[in-house]
């Protein structure tokens, strides 16, 4: 099953990568605004030999691992604390409803305004965006608390870091891994549109110099490298969310008896 | 080139209250401009286009080491980034157009310019900005833009000036022209399939719409003044006060760049394939600006009128606190 699933996936790329060969050398579109795959290909290779693009491909990485890494540790504590202590969830929902559609973008005059085209720019752009996916899937996470679970546990005595540990912890690990999830492709979007606005080193500000520069299959060849990298990511991300839940029932299917 | 500057708009309130509050990166401002072993690292918050050739051309030719400067040009989106960033200290010197110089002046941003940076070439038809349709338009002048759709960088900002300027010498009323905001990088593919009727660009954008047979029907930039100052380099008024030797030696050393960029043409243009990803192809057509060392006053000041009298600024930019 899986070798058919994978073979279906491969022609199906293949017919896109094909189409995306046809459609400009028929002149259905203007190649130089929509140059054939094979172009695209090229400018990639030539990238690809470039010394600055794998710097420029460290950068965004950092950008987006840092920024991860913060978001995710922020939200879970951030979010374990609200949902433990009483009261405290009930005081910081409007704010927490209020500041969490803002859009990241939104932020960028802020970020220019306090750290210019450094990496903190690019940091404080992706911690936002993503804190939220976090933080929310957290508090979901903890509200799927069974209660029965709970009593039990206080009636055998165990404190409230036992309790979180063995009986909160791994009821809201699968929502908080979803949360994860989402959370490192929102990191990866925000890097690289931090980049391409503000200019902060990265692949996103090498997709404006293309773009500036009227190179148009190297942007292209870069936008393919961030899609690659979207893909990498969230592949990534599966298997790690596999690994951590691999114990849970959504992973493991129904036991046989 | 500028088409971020509205970031840079919105941000400049909020910039005004903060350096009014003391400004929080007086640590980075005393480390930055730091020297060691008697060389000064200055930051360039520079935008990566044709025009900023002759920094990175002196920069190889030693024009700045042997002051003691170091360069670290550091690419920026735009205005955006540019202005707020050497403002609060994160860069000590920028590039911007004129008049982002002069609408940030009038909103009492604490900027001075330092030395010239780019100017048209004075030759109409060979500038490289240029009021461009598509080949075979039947507008042939810019009087016959009243109506159209023609696009600019940025709004309410140096293009709006030059495309209006245009417009009202060749007998039209600018204020019937619908102006639309879209990056320089879009408006050959817009112009191409018609979405636009005409499109004020620059290199290498011009060169683009040229080789599609584009036509140019005004050279903006010409017609406004002789050898018009498109773009200065610009620092904050705190750290021209506070490190005069250092503005100096970067203006002494921006001046013989520039004055050498103008005289070895085809050094600048080869010195641009290192920082941007124009095709060799289409640099071989790009026109390069002019890279006087001074600017000229004169020009800037027609500039200023004719943004006044399309309300570009809050109150009359003062051109003797801007200028250096």
């Amino acid at each position: 099953m899986r070798g058919v699933n994978a073979a279906l996936g491969a022609a199906g790329l293949a017919a896109f990568l094909a189409l995306g060969e046809a459609v400009p050398r028929l002149g259905l579109v203007k190649d130089d605004y929509f140059p054939p795959t094979s172009r695209i290909a090229d400018a990639l290779g030539d990238e690809l030999g470039d010394g600055a693009f794998w710097s420029a491909l460290g950068d965004t990485l950092t950008g987006w691992a840092l920024g991860l890494v913060i978001a995710a540790c922020a939200g879970i504590v951030v979010g374990v604390v609200i949902s433990v202590v009483p009261y405290l969830r009930e005081a910081t929902a409007s704010t927490i409803e209020f500041l969490r559609p803002i859009p990241s973008v939104a932020l960028i005059p802020l970020a220019v305004l306090l750290y210019g085209t450094e990496l903190r720019s690019v940091l404080l752009l992706v911690v936002y965006a993503s804190f939220w996916q976090v933080l929310i899937q957290t508090l979901y996470g903890v509200q799927d608390l069974d209660p029965v679970a709970d009593e039990t546990a206080r009636s055998y005595g165990l404190g409230t870091w036992a309790r979180i540990r063995h009986v909160l912890w791994p009821t809201a690990l699968p929502y908080v891994m979803t949360g994860v999830r989402l959370a490192a492709a929102v990191a990866l979007i925000l890097a690289v549109t931090a980049e391409l606005v503000i200019g902060a080193p990265g692949l996103g500000a090498r997709i404006a110099v293309a773009q500036t520069s009227q190179a148009v299959p190297d942007m292209y060849a870069l936008v393919v490298v961030t899609g690659l990298l979207g893909l990498l990511i969230n592949v990534g991300a599966r298997s790690v969310e596999r690994r951590a839940l691999a114990w849970h029932q959504s992973v493991r299917g129904e036991v046989m008896v | 080139m500028r088409r971020r500057l509205f970031l840079g708009l919105t941000a400049l309130p909020v910039l005004a209250a903060a350096t009014g509050c003391g400004s929080s990166d007086d640590g980075d401002a005393s480390d930055a401009g730091s020297s060691s072993g008697g060389t000064t690292t200055v930051k360039v918050g520079i935008i990566p286009i044709v025009d900023v050739a002759p920094l990175y051309l002196g920069q190889k030719k030693g024009f700045f080491s042997e002051r003691g400067l170091k360069l670290e040009l550091t690419p920026a989106q735009g205005g955006a980034a540019i202005v707020p960033g050497v403002v609060s200290g994160q860069f000590q010197f920028g590039f911007s157009n004129v008049t982002s110089l002069m609408v940030a002046q009038s909103n009492n941003v604490p900027i001075k310019a330092v030395v010239n940076g780019i100017a048209s070439t004075g030759v109409k038809g060979k500038d490289f900005n240029g009021l461009m349709v598509k080949k075979g338009s039947s507008i042939t002048s810019p009087k016959q833009l009243e109506g159209k759709k023609v696009a600019i960088n940025t709004l309410k900002n140096i293009n709006e000036t030059v495309v209006r300027q245009s417009v009202r010498a060749a007998g039209g009323d600018p204020d019937k022209v619908q102006l639309v905001e879209l990056a320089f990088d879009q408006m050959p593919a817009a112009l191409d399939k018609g979405q636009i009727d005409a499109a004020c660009v620059v290199e290498p954008a011009t060169a683009t719409i040229r080789s599609q047979g584009g036509v140019e029907i005004a050279s903006p930039l010409v017609e406004i003044a002789p050898d018009l100052t498109v773009a200065l380099y610009f620092t904050s008024q705190q750290y021209e006060q506070q490190n005069p030797d250092v503005v100096k030696k970067f203006r002494e050393a921006t001046a013989q760049s520039l004055a050498y960029a103008d005289s070895h043409p085809d050094e600048a243009r080869a010195i641009i394939t290192t920082y941007t990803k124009i095709p060799p192809d289409v640099l071989k057509q790009v026109t390069l600006p002019k890279w006087p060392a001074e600017a000229n006053r004169a020009s800037i000041e027609a500039l200023m009128k004719l943004g006044e009298e399309d309300g570009l600024f809050k109150k009359t930019p003062d051109l003797d606190a801007l200028l250096p």
